[in-house]
């Protein structure tokens, strides 16, 4: 057992370290499915067509035992009744993928949509491929495998009505779901094809529609599910019921590391409709449990009573001590001096040397917790050998690995329903509340729902970092940027997988080295950052303090040089001569222009009231937003935002929209409201009163503008994130001449 | 036991949700007598004869003037915290048939919502209450 979990432990830390590389930008996610074998094999399986990232052979079996469906991937399901059914591989959190994904399914099969039924697809990336959403990948990986998907399908139908008429497939198309002859009134249904088409071979390279002949693509097609949650029917995590379930409630070690020194369940097990009280331990993998105590009820509110009257005492253990005004304090200092160089080109002490001018700045921003409305929960039904969950998650396949190695049980063994979550952000990317779950349904022996109360949500999960960034640069006599040295402090997220990291690694600061900006002399530099609580991606990750730290400075550099910030960004942008990069900065600049045309950027305002801009390449998407503000005392309104989108072809322009309209809600939390503080270790917030976030008086007019693109598509679930609160920040500064240069930028913070 | 619990957990109505437990998010309002309140700290002991009426019983056939609206903006993200949104913007409209921008921030302000759909309440809402001013004309 000993044996076993080790070489899991070590499988575990290659494979997520491996995965943090894939979820830093500027890194590309590989499609973890062969490409070739993609859309390889066909036939009728169980219930219907079929078609998915690779079929078993025994799919064509199903054929003779007379089952009437076409299945030409794992993807597609069609019935000969012509009812359609499409899987969405991607886990859905309220970004829409599961509207999006399969909306291009259809589109390139020619499928009526209202003959379309989506669901989730369990967890199986051998079937699916992966299915680990974060990153903003999901459209960017799956656009082209999807439409492939698809259009197999189609070829395939077309073909198979050729068969029938005794023609060639030149001779038919396909259209809304049924097939058509040339110049004859004829067509079949696709329904009607399903047994023949099941017997055709997939093509290998199927011919794509041009993009003039969308259907769905490029609309504002409304989403699948909107429906169930008017009527309170769609079922989260937080919904499921399981015969014989339990209710769980847990308070956990506050501190990262620490252990359970003693409790006195006494109490506890005197409050009616309690059954158990379970230990849990701590579990030393990414993602497992921090440890803590469980009651195990009768209903979530008696479990939820009960945990408060759990007599518990921990040692704290080494992080016991973590302060975060005391941390942040040493952040600063670690980049206002030397720290370890990561990147250099030019000759940056000559720059600085032959100055006209210099200026410097630091940049701070605090933890942040994501705080979804649906606080972590799952339900787990270990058995002697095999295990059953219904969870919101982000990544199924996580759930398997841990759940694998703790559980001692093949991954295959480990069904995961993936649930709709009721908001993530990053949050249930990391399954310890899975595993807990898990924990405790095979000590008590039945099916477990944990929930986590939200102070638990609030004081023990996994937070963005915070950090600090100090940039000084010059300008030469004419005001152009001649020198930039970039300090920045952060702990990692690799501190997950390794805590004995004590600096962002070269990769997680290898956006200064990227960024587009043209600065021919440069330095950059890491500071000292040891983790003292768990680090995990928040949604943008570290896009949110690059963001802030590059469109902050551009709108200092233009007030130095005496212009006004567009023309300072298109000064900067220009300067840029690398090749590689021209594309970066072409769109860059597009999307600057189109935010500053759309705000009227630069036009007379009304005394206390400014427009600032800031643009930001993040997840391959290029985001620019201009924010309208009002100063009211020392507090500000925003009138309204202008982003300027450049995502390549838009999958769904509804969608992306509502996208960006959250990006501006959860920019204006984080830059007004949201801050997770530690004192002795532990976070000193614990609901929705200590913790604020936006809500609806704050809501700001936004408007948002596409680029009308041809380019491959690519996400949006974070690069909204990144421009808002320098914008923002900017706007202040013109309305008011106040600058705040820390998130969040409270008044009371300045 | 709060009123959420025992229609979550003992009625298996699931459709009103759990968010903070002490009565700041809103995503566990549901009507008692027809007036929008947080079941989440809403002791159900205290609820004899009354009136409770959740999203699963708002309308017959999902045709309330409000959820038809947030079929017609396409409100949800996650769709989480739709229901207490939705149960309370109803308990608004039924007081205040015809709210400005003023009324529906102060009445709302109470319902939070993480994926930032603010926007698009305050549309469907308006476009709800001019439904509703319609059928009355």
């Amino acid at each position: 057992m000993r044996a076993d979990i080790e070489s899991f432990l070590k499988e575990e830390r290659v494979r997520q370290a491996n995965e943090v590389a894939s979820l830093n930008e500027h890194t590309p996610i590989n499609l973890t499915v062969d490409r070739r074998n993609f859309l390889k094999l066909s036939g009728i399986a169980a219930g219907g067509l079929f078609i998915g990232v690779s079929m078993p052979s025994s799919a064509m079996a199903a054929n003779s035992a007379g089952v009437k469906e076409f299945n030409p991937n794992a993807f597609i399901h069609l019935q000969e009744n012509g009812d359609l059914l499409i899987y969405s591989g991607r886990c859905e959190m309220g970004q829409g993928i599961s509207t999006a994904l399969p909306s291009v399914v259809a589109d390139e099969m020619e499928a009526d949509w209202q003959r379309v039924k989506v669901e989730q697809a369990e967890g199986d990336e051998e079937k699916f491929g992966s299915q680990a959403t974060g990153g903003s990948a999901s459209i960017r990986v799956m656009y082209e495998p999807m439409r492939k998907a698809g259009a197999s399908a189609r070829e395939m139908l077309v073909a198979a009505a050729a068969k029938v008429w005794n023609t060639s497939a030149d001779n038919c198309y396909a259209k809304q779901h049924f097939v058509h002859k040339k110049g004859s009134q004829e067509k079949l249904a696709y329904g009607e094809l399903v047994a023949i088409a099941a017997t055709l071979p997939v093509p290998e390279t199927p011919a794509l529609k041009s993009s003039k002949d969308f259907r769905y693509i490029g609309t504002k097609l409304p989403r699948h599910d909107v429906g169930m949650v008017i009527e309170g029917k769609r079922t989260y995590g937080v919904d499921v019921k399981v015969p014989g379930m339990q209710y769980a409630a847990i308070v956990h070690c506050p501190v990262m590391g620490g252990t359970l020194k003693s409790f006195d369940k006494t109490e506890a097990m005197k409050v009616p409709g309690v059954t158990a009280v379970v230990e849990v331990k701590p579990l030393k993998v990414p993602f497992g449990s921090l440890g803590g105590v469980a009651v195990i009820a009768n209903n979530s509110w008696t479990a939820q009573q009960a945990v408060d009257k759990l007599k518990v005492e921990w040692n704290k253990g080494e992080h016991g001590n973590y302060d975060t005004d005391v941390y942040m304090a040493e952040l600063v200092k670690n980049v206002e001096k030397p720290a370890n160089k990561i990147a250099e080109r030019g000759d940056l002490d000559a720059a600085f040397a032959n100055a006209a001018q210099t200026i410097s700045a630091t940049y701070t921003e605090g933890h942040l917790v994501h705080a979804p409305m649906e606080p972590n929960a799952s339900v787990v039904w270990v058995h002697d050998d095999h295990c059953e969950v219904w969870a919101p998650t982000q990544s199924p396949n996580d759930i398997q690995s841990v759940l694998s190695g703790f559980l001692g049980m093949d991954k295959k063994k480990i069904k995961v329903n993936v649930m709709i979550c009721g908001g993530a952000f990053g949050r249930k990317f990391k399954c310890d509340y899975v595993q807990e779950a898990a924990a405790i349904s095979r000590a008590v022996g039945t099916p477990i729902q944990l929930t986590w109360t939200r102070e638990e949500d609030t004081r023990t999960g996994y937070y963005h970092s915070n950090s600090a960034q100090h940039i000084q640069a010059s300008l030469d006599k004419d005001g152009n940027v001649s020198g930039w040295l970039h300090r920045i402090a952060f702990p990692s997220i690799n501190t997950l997988f390794d805590p004995s990291v004590q600096f962002a690694p070269a990769n997680a600061v290898g956006e200064i080295e990227n960024h587009p900006f043209g600065i021919t002399n440069l330095r950059s530099e890491s500071g000292l950052a040891p983790a003292h609580t768990r680090i995990g991606w928040y949604r943008a990750v570290y896009a949110i303090f690059y963001g802030l730290g590059y469109g902050v400075f551009a709108d200092e550099l233009a007030v130095a040089a005496g212009v006004d910030t567009v023309t300072m960004l298109n000064r900067i942008y220009d300067a840029n001569k690398n090749a590689e990069q021209a594309e970066q900065v072409a769109r860059s600049k597009a999307v600057l222009a189109l935010a500053a045309e759309k705000s009227n950027f630069g036009k007379p305002l009304p005394k206390g009231e400014g427009i600032g801009i800031a643009v930001h390449y993040s997840f391959q998407s290029y985001v620019a937003m201009a924010v309208h503000v009002k100063m009211k005392g020392d507090d500000f309104e925003v009138l309204r935002v202008d982003s300027a989108v450049d995502c390549g072809q838009v999958l769904n322009k509804d969608g992306a929209a509502a996208q960006q309209e959250g990006a501006v809600v959860m920019g204006m939390s984080l830059s007004k409201y949201c801050e997770i503080t530690f004192k002795e270790g532990a976070v000193v917030n614990g609901n929705f009163h200590d913790y604020p976030v936006m809500r609806i008086n704050d809501m700001p007019e936004v408007h948002v503008h596409f680029i009308e693109s041809d380019a491959a598509p690519t996400g949006l679930g974070e690069p909204g994130m990144a421009p808002f609160a320098p914008a923002l920040i900017n706007a202040i500064y013109q309305a008011s001449g106040k600058r705040y240069r820390s998130l969040p930028i409270q008044p009371l913070r300045a | 036991m709060p009123l959420l619990w025992f229609l979550r957990d003992r009625l298996a109505f699931t459709g009103t949700k759990f968010g903070c437990g002490k009565g700041l998010c809103g995503a566990c309002t549901v009507h008692v007598n027809g007036q929008a309140t947080r079941s989440c700290v809403m002791p159900v002991g205290a609820l004899a004869g009354r009136s409770i009426t959740t999203i699963e019983g708002l309308s017959e056939n999902a045709d309330h003037p409000l959820q038809k609206a947030w079929l017609e903006v396409g409100v949800p993200q996650c769709g989480y915290c739709q229901a207490g949104q939705i149960m309370n913007a109803a308990s608004l409209l039924a007081t205040n048939p015809a709210p400005n921008e003023q009324d529906i921030d102060n009445a709302m302000q109470g319902n939070i919502c993480r994926c930032g759909t603010y926007q698009r309440i305050k549309k469907a809402i308006n476009i709800a209450a001019d439904e509703l001013a319609k059928e009355v004309s």
